[in-house]
């Protein structure tokens, strides 16, 4: 396997330890396997985009990042703990950490203000109050202030998914975890969700980021990670992955995609 | 054909009794069976086997059985077999709810299940627990996606009380009888009991329709 | 307390045969009922207003009234109407048909709007009669819909032949009701009865939850 993360002295945020680090993830689902011997690691500060095949097992990683998927084997190592497997301590790691679903997954019996507010009044147990001002500033952020009182089925899928980063920043998270949050939005929207994500990369959050967006994975991104059934195919900066892969099935994956190279 | 209505108007009171009994005993029936059932459908849906498994044939065996059959059996038999004897209108009480709680149970269980499971995901995703999931976001959209099957179950239990005329318990059936035989009027009194039950059973479909479609978008993740 | 479950099968026979007139009025009723479901719906869909709001009270009347009622209401009323006079069973069975016809109807109605309208235009486009189109087109799609909801409305029939033993048809009900009061073991026979309307009844809520698996659509 080529380069492995740590050890190259140019990448973002070696400096320090990781945030995450994987070491020989193992999933099954029955017979399948979705996540055959994955490791990686995420650097602070850094935009990790997982790229690949449908089902080659990117937002598998993603769920297994904040135990909302047990593991079968190896081990998930967050700001240096290995991931608890007792459900109530699962819990204190998931509060530390943000994330986008592909289908936003909005509360739909809550207003836009109440989705972002819901996570420090019921979780962090904030009085109503105080967890809605912080709310409404998120809502701000995002570009969202007017929507505050909306209720999520009046919202374009485009401010919807806005919402639920506003909602997943609200627990003031040490990373963010996106699994394709534009998959499902109109072309036309998808913009405005990439842009509120780039903000976040450029005010230093950790992301990880799954996406079939080449574009952003590439000018956003400081790493690329390449899966297959399973399996990491190639990882890197994202000029060598995108540019000058190194293997086959990279390259495969990307003119499939009809990425003809973009050296921007 | 002579049509002759003074039996109804002579009787108003009677069978206006009638009517406020129907609505009591709907009411009270609808009240026990929500709380039971309501209670069975979260333990099937979240509770251990143990628990399960007898609870699902408790409802399959409700199910299975006429409500006819539950009502005279619980009046009839039941004080046999124990030794209490229940009067007709809250015999009528226990076997309506009884037989009730065993569909309410089932729209809960059905209305937790069609949640998406995201929604759950999204929520554990922000750090909340078990039990706070089902209390703030998986319960208060299930509420309103059963909505539609809650008010068919309304109105299916005020057309059940009806039943309860075959225990003589005293409400518009038992009274339109009563009348129909002493006047000789099974006509007219028959067919403005069915009107009164129409009118009775047509704005609970409506109102529960009405609702449902202002807060549907509330259960729409 | 005494039991004797002699009783009952003393009596087999007697709850034998209410078993079979229990079964021949639900087979009966759905017989009659599906076709009749299906011209109401119809009615509902007709170009005419007048006919549509016929079907539609029809539907709405029906559908909002206690079936017990509506068997006394025929038993009653009726022969006074239309000066025929009817079996009990006949009685009985045109009750059923009515309430679960405007069931049917609605169940019809539900299925073939599922369908969206485009497949109907695509239909049109070819050149296919209205009826044509409902024929080839709309009603095999909509069985999906339509099927599930015919089965739980069978189960909920099956149980319902019990009310017309209020107006003396010799269903299961009714025998059983009869036993009893001749020979007062008022337990036994009513367990009785529970136990083969339970025995009949739950295969079929069982295989009614299968259908919904197997066909039901969720949203």
């Amino acid at each position: 396997m080529s380069a492995v993360g740590g050890r190259d002295a140019g990448r973002k945020g070696a400096d320090r330890p990781p945030i995450v680090v994987y070491e020989g993830v193992v999933k099954r689902f029955g017979a399948f396997t979705a996540l055959d011997g994955v490791s990686a690691q995420v650097n602070r500060g850094e935009v990790v985009c997982l790229i690949g095949p449908s089902g080659s097992g990117k937002s598998t990683l993603l769920r297994c990042t904040n135990a909302l998927e047990a593991i079968d084997s190896g081990r998930v190592v967050f700001d240096g703990a290995p991931l608890p497997r007792r459900e109530s301590e699962a819990r204190h790691v998931r509060r530390r950490m943000g994330m986008v679903f592909q289908n936003f997954e909005l509360f739909p019996h809550m207003t836009a203000l109440e989705n972002v507010a819901v996570g420090r009044s019921t979780v962090l147990s904030e009085a109503d109050g105080t967890a809605k001002v912080r709310a409404r500033a998120l809502l701000a952020k995002v570009g969202l202030a007017d929507k505050a009182d909306n209720y999520p089925s009046t919202l374009s899928g485009g401010q919807q998914q806005r919402v639920a980063i506003a909602r997943a920043l609200a627990m003031d998270p040490e990373v963010m975890l996106f699994d394709e949050p534009t998959s499902a939005l109109d072309p036309e929207t998808i913009g405005e969700v990439l842009g509120v994500m780039k903000q976040l990369a450029d005010e230093g959050m950790t992301m990880v980021v799954v996406t079939h967006e080449m574009t952003f994975a590439r000018r956003v991104g400081n790493w690329v990670i390449v899966f297959d059934h399973g399996r990491i195919v190639e990882q890197g900066p994202p000029a060598q992955v995108f540019d000058a892969p190194r293997e086959v099935r990279t390259r495969e994956f990307l003119s499939h995609l009809g990425w003809g190279g973009d050296s921007g | 054909m002579d049509i002759d209505f003074s039996p109804v108007l002579d009787n108003w009171r009677f069978l206006g009794f009638g009517l406020m009994m129907t609505i009591v005993l709907s009411v009270a029936s609808m009240a026990a069976a929500s709380v039971v059932g309501a209670s069975i459908g979260i333990a099937r849906s979240y509770g251990p086997r143990p628990l399960t498994i007898p609870l699902a044939f408790y409802v399959d065996t409700m199910r299975a059985i006429p409500v006819l059959v539950v009502l005279v059996w619980t009046f009839f038999a039941f004080p046999i077999a124990t030794g209490i004897t229940l009067p007709p209108f809250w015999a009528a009480l226990v076997a309506l709810s009884a037989h009730i709680a065993a569909y309410i149970a089932e729209i809960v269980r059905a209305g937790i299940a069609s949640v998406r499971p995201g929604q759950a995901r999204a929520a554990l995703a922000l750090g909340m627990s078990r039990a706070q999931v089902v209390r703030k976001i998986i319960l208060p959209q299930a509420i309103v996606r059963m909505l539609p099957a809650y008010g068919s179950i309304l109105s299916i239990t005020i057309k059940d009380t009806a039943i309860a005329t075959v225990i003589a318990v005293p409400e518009l059936m038992r009274q339109s009888e009563t009348v129909a035989a002493q006047s000789f009027r099974p006509m007219e009194v028959f067919t403005t009991t069915m009107l009164v039950f129409f009118l009775l059973l047509f704005p609970v479909t409506r109102g529960v329709d009405a609702i449902y479609r202002r807060v549907a978008h509330l259960g729409r993740s | 307390m005494k039991l004797d479950w002699s009783v009952p099968w003393q009596y087999r026979w007697m709850l034998a045969d209410g078993v079979l007139v229990t079964v021949m009025l639900a087979v009966l009723t759905m017989a009659i009922a599906i076709p009749g479901g299906i011209a109401v719906m119809l009615l509902r869909q007709s170009g005419s207003r007048v006919l549509r709001a016929v079907g539609a009270a029809f539907v709405e009347f029906f559908r909002n009234l206690p079936l017990i009622l509506l068997v006394y209401w025929s038993f009653y009323v009726l022969p006074i109407i239309v000066d025929i006079q009817l079996s009990p069973f006949a009685t009985g069975l045109v009750a059923l048909c009515l309430n679960v016809s405007a069931y049917n109807a609605e169940t019809f109605r539900a299925g073939v709007n599922s369908i969206r309208a485009g497949q109907r235009n695509a239909g049109l486009a070819l050149g296919m009669s209205r009826w044509q189109v409902m024929r080839k087109v709309i009603l095999p799609q909509s069985t999906r819909r339509i099927l599930p909801v015919l089965a739980s409305t069978w189960v909920s029939l099956f149980k319902d032949t019990s009310l017309v033993s209020v107006i003396a048809v010799g269903d299961l009900a009714h025998n059983a009701l009869q036993i009893r009061s001749q020979t007062f073991r008022v337990l036994e026979m009513l367990t009785v009865m529970a136990a083969i309307y339970w025995c009949l009844g739950y295969p079929q809520a069982k295989l009614v939850d299968w259908i919904h698996r197997r066909y039901g659509v969720s949203e």
